[in-house]
């Protein structure tokens, strides 16, 4: 195979990337050593692509790490012991990882230390849409944040001889459009770091007991104060004045990341780009104080120009304040924008037309309301998490007892949707344990409680909660979804498969071992294949029947996957068919279990299953009680 | 930077500055594949790029979506709605959904072909015909072409050349600012050696039928 284009070493060479890979090209440049996370959209393809790199780097020392907060200590003591270290993760992940973060943040850095965190406006792919750049002014270190995927390969490259100048770490922090938006990029040199690599027993710095925090805290306040002083000179911020008025006033703008791309081009559209001020963060936060301090006292309006929350805006209304201009000039931002979700780019031309007071009118033909059902993602064809679904759903009603489905996030939260309308709640990853253990202590046997989660979730954060329940004595079924891999994310391997991000092996978790490891006794313990629908149901029936902890395994390679497996190893798809002589038209397959291949033809009155789709499962099979289904050996 | 600009499109990008493309369609259909083929012939011609793309459930059969911008000056992805210069849908439904990103100047390609999202009728939801979204997308749009791309992928060999065959139209209708050979170049980039006769088929295939849309533009 040729070396992918994201590896060669030729500076200079411009290539289109997505930020993903600029972002894994810069860590590559910055010779870093270290590289953990935990699989989020959208930060995946980050570590993905550094996976791909390492056959020609093999210095690339990287891994899946359990969760962010272990990845981001693997990542940390690579950085005590000198080496340039990456942790990647998701916007939530940081809330995961924060324990770590937070204090790692008073010792600081030795070899350069960034924690990249990928935010996501407009939750599209994430249970929430927090700005992570409040961690920057949480923990006291700067914030970096790029706005095209050149910036984001350079800027990342930065961090790390930023992170080791300053002893700080490092927060660098992007968004959807930037982590999933491609951009031309010129390759740059990859760096040889020739330095010995080891700890270095520095206790009074990396032992965080009370009288050395103290100590550190004093460091951290100097570190951040030097840096917000250091600010103004820093590469990637840059200040641009215009004396212009339009209609008398002289207007000026700040923004960071992809809303100051796409103010840039807005400027331009309005052929303004050289008639008002521009203040350009690539460092968000500590702010520059003298920058802004020149741009409060040179223009009349100000628009801050940032998504989510105001944190620029309310910086500039203290700095303001404290520079007694606070009548010289007017600030504005959230007046214009809203707090919430992704600007879209129509948004960025009215509302810069509207603050300077140009006509705009909309191009774009009448908003029409049109009906049309949405496209909603579904559980994939074949999909191993809908059979464990339908087993439930189906003694539900034989048991005539109403189950709480505390659930959990992966492919499996699909089945919030009808027809198995299964997930009762979903919060944050493992939550699915805890919430059952909250449960247990209200309700009584009337309403079994099940908690539903994801093989991967499970070794993230769902152990700790199941040993609080056989601790606690918290009376809670745990069905595991064992897919073998982490499918919603992109399949990243995990514990379970025992296989590392390199492909290489590495030691497999088995799962059922571990619950037991756990305390819960072997007669609670239940594996299933999930594809078997009547064993499932039968053994099912057993687990929640039981009472005490009892853990349920549902396993079955994630359909996506074992297609694949079958097309490597050249099996035969199962060809599964409706016999129309005997379908009764009763719709249970179709309307209960739903699978997407199938469908009813409503003049035949028979059900129909789309051979272009249908993966072989078979479970349908079952699932038909008229024996109408069948597979086809021929 | 040289511009380079071809078929007298030259006042047309130099006035915007930047051309763009929607590519929308329903996971699987490889609409973020095509919109990397286009980046990497816009690249090639010399211009600076963007795209913003939705990844993640795009196995999972929702709708996908790709803004594309190019050109000599271009900093950031998003399309504002009236500014897109070429919608390329690969499906029709979702032709329908993005109808208000054209304006005035925008050509609408539109693959007509219709995948009803699984579910819709247990949802309790009718999921309209192809027909009438057909007509409802004419009763919108001036500029609006429809065509049978995925039977002419099957002509070419293969359902999967459906978004080579959605390029080569592309191109036939001389509506896209990209040299020939770039997009032919990009193409080949991202295509097994195994399967490239087929796809050269289907390119040909698409260039055809877009040139016949172009006798229709005229
Ligand atoms: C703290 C946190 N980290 C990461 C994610 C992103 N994420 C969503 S689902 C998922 C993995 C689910 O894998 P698994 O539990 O095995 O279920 P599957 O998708 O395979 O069904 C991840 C990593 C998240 N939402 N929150």
């Amino acid at each position: 195979m040729s070396m992918p284009y994201f590896a060669e070493e030729i500076p200079g060479k411009r290539v289109i990337m997505l930020g993903n890979e600029a972002i894994a090209r810069g860590i590559l440049e910055a010779g870093v050593v270290i590289g953990a996370g935990y699989p989020g959209t959208p930060s995946s393809e980050i570590l993905d692509t550094l996976a791909k790199m390492k056959p020609y780097y093999p210095h690339l020392n990287i891994e899946w790490s359990i969760n962010e907060k272990v990845g981001f200590e693997v990542a940390y003591g690579g950085s005590m012991s000198n080496a340039r270290s990456v942790a990647l993760m998701k916007h939530v992940g940081l809330n995961v990882a924060s324990d770590a973060f937070m204090t790692a943040c008073y010792a600081g850095a030795r070899g350069g230390m960034v924690v990249v965190s990928a935010d996501d406006p407009n939750c599209f792919s994430s249970q929430n849409e927090q700005d992570n750049r409040y961690f920057g002014l949480h923990a006291l270190i700067p914030v970096f944040e790029p706005s095209t995927a050149q910036e984001a390969k350079d800027l990342i490259k930065y961090a790390f001889e930023f992170s080791e100048e300053h002893h700080t770490i490092v927060l660098f922090r992007t968004t959807t459009r930037l982590n999933h938006g491609r951009g031309d990029v010129m390759l740059g040199e990859i760096q040889n770091i020739d330095r010995p690599y080891g700890f270095d027993w520095d206790r009074a710095r990396w032992v965080c007991l009370p009288s050395h925090s103290r100590v550190l805290r004093t460091k951290l306040l100097e570190r951040f104060e030097k840096i917000s002083n250091l600010a103004d000179e820093f590469p990637f911020n840059s200040l641009k004045l215009s004396s212009e008025k339009i209609n008398g006033i002289r207007y000026g703008f700040i923004a960071a990341g992809i809303p100051y791309a796409q103010l840039i081009d807005t400027l331009i559209d309005f052929g303004l780009e050289n008639k008002v001020s521009i203040l350009k963060l690539g460092m968000v936060i500590p702010p520059p104080k003298k920058l802004i301090r020149k741009l409060l006292s040179s223009v009349d309006k100000i628009l801050v120009v940032e998504e989510l929350e105001p944190i620029i805006e309310n910086i500039l209304k203290q700095l303001a304040y404290e520079n007694k201009l606070v009548n010289e000039v007017e600030i504005h931002g959230k007046d214009y924008f809203p707090q919430q979700g992704e600007f879209s780019g129509e948004i960025y031309l009215e509302k810069v037309a509207n603050f300077i007071g140009i006509k705009f009118e909309k191009n774009s033909i009448p908003d029409i309301k049109i009906s049309l059902p949405p496209r909603l993602p579904v559980l994939c064809p074949g999909c191993s998490h809908r059979s464990t679904f339908y087993a439930i759903t189906l003694l539900e009603k034989e048991l005539k007892l109403k189950f709480i489905n505390s659930s959990d996030i992966g492919c499996y939260t699909l089945a919030v949707y009808k027809p198995l309308e299964c997930v009762d709640t979903e919060i944050c990853m493992g939550g699915s344990i805890g919430l059952a253990n909250g449960f247990a202590k209200i309700h009584s046997t009337e309403n079994p409680i099940l908690a539903i989660l994801g093989d991967s979730t499970f070794f993230h954060s769902g152990v700790p909660a199941l040993i609080n329940a056989v601790y606690n004595q918290n009376n809670i079924l745990v069905v595991i979804l064992d897919n073998r891999s982490t499918s919603m994310t992109g399949f990243q391997d995990n514990p379970g498969t025992g296989i590392k991000i390199t492909k290489e092996p590495g030691t497999r978790v088995v799962i059922e071992e571990l619950v037991r490891g756990c305390g819960v006794p072997s007669e609670n313990i239940w594996v299933e294949d999930s594809n078997n629908l009547n064993k499932m149901v039968e053994k099912l029936r057993e687990a929640v029947k039981s009472q005490g902890v009892r853990v349920f395994i549902s396993r079955h390679l994630c359909s996506l996957l074992e297609e694949r497996e079958f097309r490597l190893k050249q099996i035969q798809i199962p060809v599964v068919k409706v016999d129309p002589s005997k379908c009764k038209g009763c719709l249970i397959c179709v309307n209960q279990f739903g699978c997407p291949a199938l469908s009813f033809d409503s003049e035949e009155k028979k059900t129909n299953i789309d051979q272009e789709i249908c993966r072989g499962c078979k479970v349908c099979i079952s699932v038909c009680q008229y024996d109408a289904i069948y597979e086809e050996i021929n | 930077m040289v511009i380079q600009i071809n078929k007298g499109l030259e006042n047309w990008i130099i006035e915007k500055k930047r051309f763009s493309v929607l590519n929308v369609g329903v996971g699987g259909q490889g609409i973020i594949r095509t919109t990397q083929i286009l980046a990497w012939a816009a690249l090639m011609d010399g211009y600076q790029v963007r795209t913003a793309e939705t990844h993640g459930m795009a196995q999972r059969g929702g709708s996908v979506s790709a803004y594309l911008r190019f050109g000599p000056e271009v900093a950031s992805p998003l399309i504002p709605k009236g500014y897109v210069d070429i919608i390329l849908a690969f499906e029709i439904s979702e032709a329908l959904r993005v109808f208000n990103f054209s304006g005035p100047n925008t050509y609408f390609f539109v693959n007509n072909k219709i995948i009803i999202p699984p579910m819709v009728n247990q949802m309790g939801f009718k999921y309209p015909s192809n027909e009438n979204l057909c007509q409802q997308l004419k009763n919108l749009l001036n500029n609006i072409y429809f065509f049978d791309a995925d039977k002419l992928a099957l002509k070419a060999g293969t359902s999967k050349a459906l978004n080579v065959v959605m390029l080569g139209i592309l191109l036939g209708s001389d509506k896209l600012p990209i040299k020939e050979d770039s997009l032919q170049h990009s193409i080949l980039r991202f295509i097994p050696k195994k399967s490239q006769e087929v796809n050269r088929i289907a390119f040909q295939l698409g260039i055809e039928k877009g040139k016949s849309i172009r006798r229709e533009l005229l």
